[in-house]
């Protein structure tokens, strides 16, 4: 029961790791972090083209707030 | 397992990493506010999405690569980055895509629906710094 548990995580690992290279050969500005989000997001049956919809929003708005801040420097 | 929202309000803290605080805090800006609204522009993308979704037509809905398997529009951009000149990195994604395990053995549900997401924001990074 373990051995299998443990096969599934080193599955998801290695996984994770070959999505994020993938990711990063596509220039997605994804780290490990959000994509590991993202993929959960994806499991809870979130549509992926929904969803890079949110990622591009939530991007725009920090954008905006890091453009400030550095006027303000 | 998270729920979506949990989920969500994660996405919306990992976007506002880099964000010094207690300078925004004297110009009234909080971090709780900030995020507030970042999750109502989260859910707003998330659900105009949805309904955009549902209110088209069957026949507006099928784009030219909507029915496209994910991994079959990851090898169309691997062609892209050969006309591109980027032979090296059309061959890694190729290389990636063949040790991209299927189905259960990955050991998520949703492989292609992930591949769909990177396909989805391809390029919308900034292209990486070079010193020169």
């Amino acid at each position: 029961m373990a051995s299998a548990a443990n096969a599934n995580l080193n599955a998801v690992r290695e996984t994770m790791d070959v999505l994020l290279e993938i990711s990063m050969l596509l220039n997605t500005g994804l780290d490990m972090e959000s994509l590991s989000i993202c993929v959960r997001l994806c499991e809870q049956g979130i549509n992926p083209e929904a969803l890079s919809a949110v990622i591009k929003e939530l991007r725009k708005a920090s954008e905006t707030l890091k453009v400030s801040e550095n006027c303000t420097n | 397992s998270s729920s979506i929202t949990d989920l969500l309000n994660a996405l919306c803290s990992c976007s506002l990493s880099g964000v010094s605080w207690k300078r925004r805090a004297l110009g009234g800006v909080s971090k709780e506010s900030f995020h507030r609204a970042l999750k109502k522009r989260a859910y707003g993308a998330l659900l105009s999405k949805l309904f955009q979704d549902g209110t088209k037509g069957p026949a507006s809905r099928q784009s030219a690569t909507a029915n496209t398997p994910a991994r079959n529009k990851v090898l169309m951009m691997c062609f892209d980055l050969r006309v591109a000149g980027c032979r090296e990195e059309a061959e890694r994604l190729e290389e990636l895509l063949e040790k991209l395990p299927e189905g259960e053995s990955s050991g998520l549900k949703e492989v292609d629906a992930v591949l769909d997401l990177l396909v989805c924001l391809a390029g919308c990074a900034p292209p990486p710094f070079t010193s020169f």
